[in-house]
Parts: structure tokens; sequence; C-alpha cells
């Protein structure tokens, strides 16, 4: 019994039914599309197909403004001080007819962030989020550094760097 | 005309089946290994220095990055650990959303694990399999807390946010189709007559070696010792649930194979309960927004993926932040072993030795 199961390998060919098994669904079903939403096909082809991402995706930093166009930052500091790495920065000022105190600076340096959502979190304003954007690679350090305006990137806008994506190109 | 000399040859830090940044400088006489020793420390950030600057709340987006295989159960303990050391107790819903949320944590790393195992030793096709479960688990977990891999996923006093809308029925959806997906890897895998040569016999670490030597998890339940903090020391809602944990007698690293099966079907059985008997309430316990604490201190260990994962705080009085932190990580203790299962064996069995401790370099470095 022995020597006819070291002659017959029962073991490789339960291995390959599961593969060839798999290898039938994917081939018969390879042009049809319809048959192939049904089918649990995992791989996506990126760059070219936009992925979907969860609601709850933690992306890059960004400062909103209200419906009159107004920030919405009151410069109370939560999350520069619960930040675990230490990326924003903000310094206070004024601006005419605005009760609130109003952010001069609100400087923010993606290279250490580490998107934890804390500094989200931490607002009692609701007056930043971060938005759904991940092809965040940059050509040179000064893309990293976003800021209101004038220095760097504007943290308002979806951020130039994700513009250099692969499937423009 | 012929010398008989020893070699020593260094595998990694850039091996692939190191999984990371590990170096062992090996003595070979001929294949045979006479000396094994492990040179750790290239992943080093300092992770137990940062947090003794850092808030306990701020602290834990650190655990993250230590396994990060398996940050859920890191989170978990960092954020079990402080509440036990400020006495907060945890609503009963945000118990079992940690503890379905860990297990399936364990499966990704389990699955993570068959994957890269698998591929080092030489069976490739289990690894694609295995993947694809875990995309599906990590699709959860962005669903659930926004991140696939550093997922920062509890905070202190409970959870951030509820399950989000479809949460449940996706992890259903999953714990229908996972069980025939562990019969396809061991319809591939178990019986194989390559992988039962590779693996049978092979680095052996009876019960006495285990313990005397600190070794935790898997590897010791594989040696016939049934130790699970799950058992012993029950958190998060581990009391409450119904499961057993598989041994094995003969502690090599076939038998560690069928023991991390075993315990993927547990882990499945373990989320089923927490989806049937989810209890509702709120999910955050009233904590103040400044932890102040007092002259403490604390050990908890919980059960990650490859073993004991334990946080041990000290804490002074009026501090905001651990005055000493530190983590007995399980893959750390669990890498000393290695010497011992790999001298006077084949060079070849070093991988097999390597990948069946299940060993992250980020966690053993910190």
């Amino acid at each position: 019994m022995s020597f006819l199961r070291t002659l017959i390998p029962f073991d490789i060919i339960g291995g390959l039914t599961v593969t060839g098994r798999y290898f039938g669904k994917v081939f018969f079903s390879a042009n049809r599309k319809k048959i192939r939403a049904n089918l649990a096909h995992f791989t996506q082809e990126y760059p070219e197909v936009p992925v979907k991402l969860q609601p709850r995706f933690r992306g890059r930093l960004t400062l909103l403004k209200d419906e009159q166009g107004e920030i919405k930052c009151v410069c109370c500091l939560a999350c520069e001080k619960i930040c675990p790495t230490q990326v924003i920065t903000i310094e206070k000022g004024k601006k005419e007819g605005r009760k609130m105190p109003f952010p001069v600076r609100y400087d923010f340096e993606m290279e250490r962030c580490i998107f934890c959502e804390f500094c989200v979190e931490s607002c009692g304003f609701d007056s930043i989020i971060l938005n759904h954007q991940f092809e965040l690679a940059g050509y040179n350090r000064e893309d990293f550094s976003l800021g209101m305006d004038g220095l760097g990137h504007n943290m308002f806008e979806p951020s130039p760097v994700g513009r250099h994506s692969v499937a423009e190109d | 005309m012929f010398k008989n000399e020893e070699m020593e040859i260094n595998l990694g830090p850039q091996h692939p089946s190191t999984h990371g940044v590990l170096r062992v400088k090996l003595r070979l006489d001929g294949e045979t290994v006479t000396k094994c020793t492990p040179v750790i420390g290239y992943l080093h950030r300092g992770v137990e220095k940062i947090c003794e600057n850092k808030t306990f709340f701020q602290g834990q987006v650190w655990t993250d990055r230590m396994d990060y295989v398996a940050s859920i159960s890191n989170n978990l303990g960092w954020a079990e650990g402080v509440e036990k050391l400020f006495g907060i107790e945890t609503p009963r819903r945000a118990r079992y959303i940690r503890t379905m949320l860990t297990e399936q944590n364990r499966l990704a790393s389990h699955l993570l694990w068959l994957a890269t195992h698998a591929l080092d030793i030489g069976a490739m096709t289990v690894f694609l399999y295995a993947f694809r479960e875990r995309e599906y688990l990590l699709d959860l977990f962005e669903a659930f807390c926004g991140a696939r891999l550093t997922t920062t996923a509890f905070r202190i006093g409970g959870l951030r946010e509820d399950l989000p809308p479809g949460f449940i029925k996706n992890a259903q959806a999953f714990q229908d189709r996972f069980l025939a997906c562990i019969d396809e890897y061991e319809e591939l895998l178990t019986e194989n007559r390559i992988w039962k040569k590779r693996t049978v016999g092979v680095a052996k670490l009876n019960a006495e070696d285990c313990i005397a030597l600190g070794v935790t998890g898997p590897v010791l339940r594989a040696a016939g010792v049934p130790y699970d903090i799950r058992k012993a020391f029950p958190s998060a809602a581990y009391a409450e649930m119904d499961f057993e944990i598989p041994t094995r007698t003969e502690a090599d690293t076939y038998a560690r194979y069928l023991v991390r099966l075993a315990e993927m079907r547990q882990s499945h059985r373990i989320i089923q309960q927490c989806i049937d008997g989810l209890p509702e309430g709120p999910v955050m316990a009233k904590i103040p927004k400044i932890l102040k604490s007092e002259v403490n201190e604390v050990y908890h260990p919980i059960e990650a993926p490859k073993g004991e994962l334990g946080y041990y705080f000290v804490a002074e009085k009026g501090g905001t932040m651990p005055y000493r932190m530190h983590v007995r990580a399980p893959s750390f203790v669990n890498l000393q072993a290695l010497p011992k299962m790999t001298e006077g064996r084949l060079l070849a069995d070093v991988i097999a030795a390597i990948g069946t401790l299940d060993v992250v370099l980020g966690e053993i470095d910190r």
C-alpha cells in the first residue's frame, strides 16, 4: 500500500486539483465581463482603474472653509498639542471683521506625518479632515511642506503632489 | 591537499527569507551549521524611549509600528495596559468589537505567516491564496479605522467610533467562506510529501527548552504546553468566549504548522461568537481629557499571534506620560531559540526555522 502511495502521488494531485479548479474558473470567465464581476477577482488594475477607498480612509490633512469662504480654524491648538510627531505649526493672528482668532500660518510637514487622525479627532470645530488622497509621493522635499499659502503648497486644494499620478502618463 | 575548514557566512540582513532585516551569522562545516548567532538591531527606532516622551494617548501610534503585521493586537495591549493603570472600565460592546478585530488580525497575521513560510520552503501556490483572504481582512480594517496596516484602532477607554455600516455583513461573508479556504490550504500542504520532507522533524524544540528560553505562542503549544494568555489571564471579552487551545506534542515545524492552522479555526469560532453576541450600548467610557497618573506600575500581557505580548508601565505622580515603558515582545524572546533549533542541522533548515518562529523584525528591534 505504501509502495502504491509512493508510486502515485495522490497528495500532489490533490494540490493540483485546487489550482486547476481556480484556473478553470478564471479561464472560462476571463473575457466575459458580467461573470467576471460576480467572481471574486481580488487583483485590481491599479493605475488604470482608480482604487475604491473606504469612507474612513486616512489620507492627507486638509483645512476646511465654511460656506462664506472663511477658514474654520480658530487656533485652539488642540491638533498641534495632540500630534504625536509635531507636524503642525499654527501662528495665531487677527483678521478684521472676525471675532474668533484667525490662523496666520498653518504649516503642515507631511514628510513626518503618520496619518493617525488624532488631529481630526481632537478638533472641536470640524475645521480639518484627512482626505482620501494616497498618491503622495513627491520629487523634492519642498513638495511635502504644506501651508495656507505662499510657503510651499496649498492645504485647501487637493495636493499638487498627487497630480503626478501614474495613470496620467 | 584538502583542508577541513569551517566557513563563516552571513544570512541576511537583506536575505528575502529572513523576513526583514535579520542577520544570522552562521559557522558552517560543509552544509552543517555548527554555530548560529542572530544579530539584531538594524531596525531599532527606540520605541520604548520615544513613548516615555509621549502622553498615554499619543504613544499608541508607535505600537502599530512594532509588529506591523499584527498591529491591532499591539493596540489592544497598549490600550488595555493604560486602562489597567488608570482603572478605566471599558464598555462591553467595545470589548466585544476589540476581541473580534484582534482575532481577525490574528487570522491576517497567521495567513501572512503561512504564505511566506510556505514560499520560503518552496510551495508557492499557497502564497497567492493566503494573500487573497488577507486582502479581504485588510479591507475590513480599512473600513473600521481607515488604515490597513498601521491601524491605531482603539482608544483608551474604548473605541473612537462604532462599527461602520455594513461591517458585520462583510465580516459574516468572510466567515462563511473562510473555513473552506483553510481546507484548501490543507489540501495544498498538509499531506504534500515535499512539504512533509521539509518540515517533519525539522527545528525541534521540546517543552523544557521552550520554557527555559521563555518561548511562547504557537511554538510552545506545538511542544505540548497548553499555555495561552487568552485562557490564563483573559482580557477584552475572551472570558466570555468558548474556544479551545490546540496543542501538539511533536514540537517540530510540521506540528507548529498544524497548531497555527487549528488556531485559525479557533479564531474563526471566536469571531463568529462576537458577531452573534454583539451587545448594544456605548463604545466609549467617560475619561478625562488629560490623564494624570499616580505612582503605579502595571504589567499587562495579551496573546499576540506570535506569543505573549506584554506592556509594562511605570507611572509617576501627576505624570501625563509613562515614566518607563517596556515591551515584552514575543518575536524578540522567541528568536533566542534559533541557535538551539538549528545548531547541528543543515543550512536549509535554518530557513525553515526562521519561518516557523514567525519573527517580525519591527518588533524585535523596536
